[in-house]
């Protein structure tokens, strides 16, 4: 367990000083958004001039913060008023009709972009109600009128007096009295009494659920709050990456009136309990406990928004998000941890990644930046270069300082504080997922602590430019193919008042891999994002993070850890994925230099599968990253006597094999290598990824074309590799499987199975009647049906390879072990080679791939057989065998694994996190939640769905793009439910079914059948 | 100048334990006082100490008491002393030598009454786990050693207790490993490094012997034991080369920490 991780604190509340008003410093932090009401707390009443109150707004949405009025009255009436057209990049909503319509303004104009519209026998019972409660009044001797049928609601007058018609806010109390002593003189006992009379009749006329509320002088009845204002703005926010924290509520009737809500109150949903609240009004019944009470109406609003403003132009930092799930927080440096801290807390865009090393600068800390398919040396000498460093400030960590770093998860933001004798210095910064390429940092630190110096580094021994151009500096490193401009501009500002200083600096990374880059372009990218200013570049960040989670998160409710491992996971994967042009994705992504950058079939097998059902986007450009490469393969295939394609084991910067011929493995020992030579599984293994791309995104040009060429190229290899026996049996030698603690081994089940599958993907693949290739194909399947796979129908197993039964038959419980483990370090290589100790799944690495392609039944013999057997020893093992552990019913062991995979770099299992995260771990965990716990699965053009969660797992909530459709499924204790933006073809109990859409179709379980709940 | 107090009784173990305090006093520029506890034997000693050329002293005993004290100034910066007094005696040490360890906390070298040592220590085996503490005590060690040509060998020897979970693909997991580990527990010297698989005491004896070192320097708890310093105990049993025993305590470390 890894101390140094801390739980994220409780949101704290606004602190002011009550009954300050006017004063400039009535919040002590910046907000990224303003939600307040507008009578009463923005102005007066509709006659007053807004025209100071516009100017803010404009001002403050360009400097990124977002406002948004929440009122009862219609649009017309607001914008009438206020007539703001800010243009970004903060915005401006105007919720309106209490509730039932929300616009964006802008300089295109007012736009609606929402509105709930009420049915017609809503309407028809919204008029019942209205009536009735008239009536109910009128019995009384009470005169009051309908006054306006606003969208969804009705309006009643309590006082329809011209000397009631129009009163001022800060008469609330006199207004309040006048209507209780009206109320009392015809025995009803105040407006709480009016109120339940609005009530039954809503109940009466067929509305259980409608909203009744009032401000002494009007009572509503409507379908809408101020409460759905504000949660749409609040999901609206967290869908552009502004959590509730970073939220300010202002009103003027928070609290209780005549016995009433205030109707301000109604924002104050749960939703908003980490959202600082405010009240500027009389308040004469006094507010929550959770909201601060600073009075002096419009004048103080004006001044809250004086100080945000204030705030945004002194380079104020951004307030770190908090959400529970969502942030890791790294308290202290450890001298001994740092570097694995440092790795865990990697910034990354899908281009570069950059570690998360403290402000300043201590023996301990490794500074890495890192760029995807940029190497240094040739062969298998490749490995990643080493990119200059832009995140150092020149300052030193000594023992005295208090160091903090915490991720956002959400945002891709690394904020961090440091406190020290000097005083204390925050800084946030993130590596933009808008702009890959592009880096930005924002400091702010005590007046006499520089901040602005030496901006950028190179790393030790590399080959470097160096220049100062006007305000941008930049260094360019030559790699032997290519290399990368760093260019960085910063501005360094002191501010009287707050008496801080301040820096913010932008950077952007050019790379080349086949050339070495220009500056100029470089430069002039800088200078463009140093203009477009800090708070552009986070609103960009926020939501381009924010976009991709709406199709990636994974809820589990029941497990806080978990859920954080898992979000974890998830953040990495996302950023180490470019998703245009190529992906070249190393063993580590862009979080680290271990295994060089070069690309296994992790990538491919482990990763890209995530991408597929999110991104595809991303999955498409790891793909492009083989097809580049087909011309190598086919060289390599030639190599080796045979046709077609042949992928190399390790691949770098041009596709050729890279893998080693000998090294030295943990125990010290020398070994050869062979995986090069014989883990040719790995050809089979990229036309998988590329099918599992077309089975989740449906792109039938990349079908048609370069998915179709990459088929048919991988499975002429399979056919001129297989040897024939004359028996007509083929079979496959001198080959290793996943498990590659047995080498030279024949007829491995998990190799001949996918190149049984590969050679049959590639029949479909031209199928077509006119397609010349039809006959060749033809060959293909007939070899298919020939091939050995190592299966006995009498045990329902898969032998490994041939001989593997006849092995030293050993499980891991008889040697007293614990797993995971080494087996090849502790027992020898010898040893392990001879008995029946498997690295990793291999025999039911094919129920996981190609279930299809496999027996039916036989995943529990396989899995009772094979599992014991397993010493896990590769980091990908775990997250797969929970994947099969939860398909299999075992719920309480795959939730061990998932938690061994979840683990793997949060606690250092591996003692090499400092060099990087394991990515393809975290491609595992998400598979074991996807594909194994709620049973996922991508073919033919449905989507397949059957959970097994964990009883323990509340809610599960996996989101995922499927042919273009945004799915989530939410899974409950014996059910579960499939949204999405428009209907998809599923299949679910053995039953084909087109689901989905918005309520969404739900599922219960009936026996152990899912049945559609009608 | 600093001092390294020799102790030395008249016996054939004396000189080798002469040539250690030498060489250990050459890596920590500081100079050799030898001193013998009058229990005898002392006209052979004060012999010894005259052929070496090195400054002599005698004491009254008791002996583990008389040393104790010798090695309390603060110029004292390390002490040697034989392991016993012929080859073959007591195993592991004698009980003077286990004694003053378990009491001194400065650098003790254990001197076996075989060993041949040089007039410098060239190279140097240090045994480290995987804790701080062990790696603490090192890391004193290599600021006092104040050469720049002094050849050190890292060795962790694994075992099933600390064996690494997962060693996915063989050619890049050690490169990654130990660079993380020396940048632990190494991170202020470029040493070589190496690693072996099986029982500690065992494996150290092995690479001294195939490096050739001439010194084994050890971090430790100075808790002696059953179940305790296990390696430190089967190292100075088996050592032919000194061995010198650093304790956690010179980094103000709480002794007691699982060490070797």
């Amino acid at each position: 367990m890894n101390r140094n991780i801390e739980r994220p604190p409780q949101a704290t509340a606004v602190r002011s000083s009550p009954g300050s008003a006017g004063t400039s410093r009535l919040l002590d932090r910046r907000v990224e958004t303003v939600v307040f009401d507008w009578d009463g707390t923005a102005v007066a009443d509709r006659q007053s001039d807004a025209s100071s109150i516009k100017s803010l707004v404009e001002r403050l949405c360009s400097l990124g913060v977002d406002l948004a009025v929440v009122s009862g009255t219609n649009v017309e009436n607001v914008d009438g008023q206020l007539r703001a057209r800010p243009d970004g990049p903060g915005r401006l909503y105007i919720c309106a009709n209490r509730g039932s319509e929300v616009f964006i303004a802008d300089p295109r104009g007012v736009r609606c972009v929402f509105r709930r519209t009420a049915s017609t026998q809503e309407d028809a019972a919204l008029d019942a109600a209205t009536t009735a409660t008239l009536d109910r009044l009128r019995t009384r001797g009470l005169h009051a009128e309908v006054v306006s049928e606003r969208l969804n609601r009705r309006k009643i007058d309590l006082i329809p007096d011209p000397a009631w018609s129009d009163p001022p806010k800060s008469q609330i109390d006199e207004l309040l009295a006048e209507v209780e002593t009206r109320l009392g003189a015809r025995g009803v006992r105040g407006l709480p009494d009016v109120i339940a009379m609005a009530t039954d009749a809503a109940l009466a006329a067929g509305l259980p659920e409608a909203r009744i509320t009032s401000d002494a002088k009007f009572v509503e009845i409507g379908l809408t709050d101020k409460a759905d204002s504000i949660r749409w703005m609040l999901s609206e926010l967290w869908g552009r990456g502004i959590g509730p924290g970073s939220v300010l509520i202002v009103g003027d009737e928070m609290g209780p009136l005549g016995g009433l809500p205030g109707s301000d109150s109604f924002m104050l949903v749960p939703e908003a309990e980490s959202c600082a609240a405010v009240s500027v009004g009389v308040e004469p019944g006094g507010v929550p406990d959770r909201v601060t009470h600073l009075g002096g109406g419009p004048e103080t609003f004006l001044s809250l928004l004086e100080d945000q403003l204030r705030r945004r132009v002194s380079l104020e930092m951004p307030v770190a998000n908090h959400e529970p799930g969502w942030t890791l927080t790294i308290a202290g440096l450890d001298t001994v941890q740092e570097r694995t801290h440092e790795a865990l807390l990697t910034v990354s865009d899908g281009r570069i990644g950059t570690s998360g090393i403290p402000l300043g600068d201590h023996p301990s800390t490794t500074p890495e930046v890192v760029a995807a398919g940029l190497y240094d040396g040739e062969d298998s000498e490749e490995r990643m270069l080493l990119c200059p460093v832009w995140n150092r400030l020149p300052l030193e960590v000594s023992q005295a300082d208090s160091v903090r770093r915490h991720l956002d998860l959400r945002t891709g933001l690394l904020h961090q504080e440091m406190t020290g004798p000097s005083g204390r210095i925050h800084a946030v910064q993130f590596s933009s997922l808008s702009r890959p390429g592009h880096v930005v940092l924002r400091a702010d630190g005590p007046p006499d602590v520089r901040l602005s110096g030496r901006p950028l580094f190179a790393p030790v021994g590399g080959e470097e430019e160096t220049v100062e151009e006007g305000a941008a500096v930049w260094i360019r490193l030559r790699a032997p193919h290519g290399g990368v401009v760093a260019a960085v501009h910063e501005r360094e500002l002191r501010d009287d008042e707050s008496r801080r200083s301040r820096l913010d600096r932008f950077g952007v990374y050019q790379i080349d891999t086949a050339g070495l880059p220009a500056v100029e372009p470089a430069v002039r990218a800088v200078s463009m994002s140093a203009t477009d200013g800090f708070e552009e570049m986070l609103a960009a960040q926020r939501t381009a993070w924010a976009s991709r989670w709406e199709d990636a998160d994974i809820v589990i409710e029941g497990d806080e850890e978990l859920q954080l491992a898992v979000r974890f996971a998830l953040f990495h994967l996302m950023g180490s994925v470019a998703d245009v042009g190529e992906a070249a994705v190393g063993a580590r992504g862009l979080t680290g230099h271990a295994y060089r950058g070069h690309v296994f079939w992790d990538s491919d097998v482990f990763v890209l599968p995530f991408l597929a059902a999110t991104h595809p986007e991303s999955a498409r450009a790891m793909l492009e990253y083989r097809l580049r490469r087909l011309p190598a393969a086919r060289a390599r295939a030639a190599l080796e006597g045979c046709e077609g394609a042949r992928f190399p084991w390790e691949s770098a910067r041009l596709g050729a094999d890279v893998t080693p011929h000998q090294a030295h493995d943990l125990a010290g020992r020398i070994r050869d290598i062979r995986t090069g030579l014989e883990e040719i599984h790995i050809t089979a293994d990229v036309a998988w990824a590329a099918a599992q791309y077309l089975d989740w995104s449906g792109d039938d040009i990349f079908e048609e074309t370069r998915a179709k060429e990459l088929f048919v190229e991988t499975a002429r290899y399979w056919a001129s590799r297989i040897s024939v026996d004359e028996d007509g049996r083929g079979h496959l030698e001198d080959v290793i499987g996943p498990d590659e603690y047995h080498e030279s081994v024949t007829d491995d089940a998990f190799t001949n199975v996918m190149a049984r599958w590969n050679l049959r993907r590639a029949a479909r693949a031209v199928a077509r009647p006119d397609d010349p290739l039809r006959l060749e194909a033809g060959g293909w399947l007939h070899l298919a049906e020939t091939i050995v796979d190592g299966y006995d129908p009498t045990t329902g197993l898969y032998e490994q390879f041939a001989g593997f039964h006849a092995l030293e038959p050993l499980v891991m419980r008889d040697l007293a072990l614990r797993r995971p483990f080494a087996a090849d370090i502790l027992l020898g290589v010898e040893r392990v080679a001879a008995a029946q100790i498997v690295k990793q799944a291999d025999v039911l690495m094919l129920h996981h791939m190609v279930p299809e392609e496999i027996a039916p039944g036989s995943l529990l013999p396989n899995l009772t057989y094979y599992e014991p057997r397993t010493s896990h020893g590769s980091s990908l093992s775990p997250g797969i065998h929970a994947s099969l552990l939860a398909r299999a019913g075992r719920l309480d062991e795959a939730l061990e694994e998932l938690q061994i995979a979840a683990r793997i770099d949060l606690d250092d299992l591996t003692g090499t996190t400092a060099t990087g995260l394991h990515l393809a771990s975290m491609g595992t965990v998400w598979q074991a939640i996807a594909f194994g716990f709620v049973g996922l699965r991508a073919h033919e053009g449905r989507l397949g769905i059957d959970p097994h969660v964990p009883p323990s797992w509340g809610v599960t909530e996996v989101r995922i793009r499927f042919r273009g459709a945004s799915v989530r499924v939410h899974v409950e204790p014996g059910s579960f439910t499939i949204t999405s933006d428009r209907p998809i073809g599923v299949l679910v109990g053995g039953v084909e079914l087109s689901a989905g859409g918005d309520p969404g179709t739900r599922f219960h379980l009936e026996g152990d059948t899912w049945e559609v709940t009608t | 100048m600093t001092r390294v107090i020799a102790a030395i009784d008249g016996s054939a173990a004396s000189r080798p334990v002469l040539d250690a305090a030498s060489a250990l006093a050459g890596m920590f520029e500081a100079r050799v006082e030898s001193v013998h506890v009058r229990e005898g034997g002392g006209r052979m000693a004060r012999a010894i100490a005259e052929a070496a050329d090195v400054e002599y002293r005698e004491v009254d005993g008791p002996v583990v008491k008389a040393l104790i004290e010798e090695a309390a100034p603060e110029d004292v910066v390390g002490l040697a002393l034989g392991a016993r007094a012929v080859p073959g005696g007591r195993r592991p040490a004698g009980h003077t030598a286990l004694d003053v360890i378990v009491t001194i906390d400065k650098p003790v070298a254990i001197v076996p009454p075989d060993a041949r040592v040089h007039a410098a220590f060239d190279r140097v085996l240090v045994p480290l786990d995987d804790s701080s503490e062990s790696s603490g005590a090192v890391a004193e060690l290599m600021r006092f050693a104040c050469r720049g040509d002094l050849d050190v060998l890292i060795l962790h020897v694994l075992d099933a207790a600390s064996v690494p979970l997962f060693e996915d693909q063989p050619q890049y997991e050690m490169e990654a490993w130990l660079q993380e580990f020396l940048a632990r527990h190494c991170p202020t010297r470029t040493a070589r490094a190496e690693v072996r698989v099986g029982v500690p005491g065992q494996e150290i004896m092995t690479a001294a012997l195939k490096a050739g070192s001439d010194l084994i320097a050890l971090g430790w708890s100075q808790q002696l034991g059953p179940r305790r310093a296990a390696v430190v105990t089967e190292v100075l049993e088996h050592a032919n080369i000194p061995v010198l025993l650093l304790p956690t305590s010179i980094v103000g470390l709480p002794p007691g920490g699982a060490v070797c």
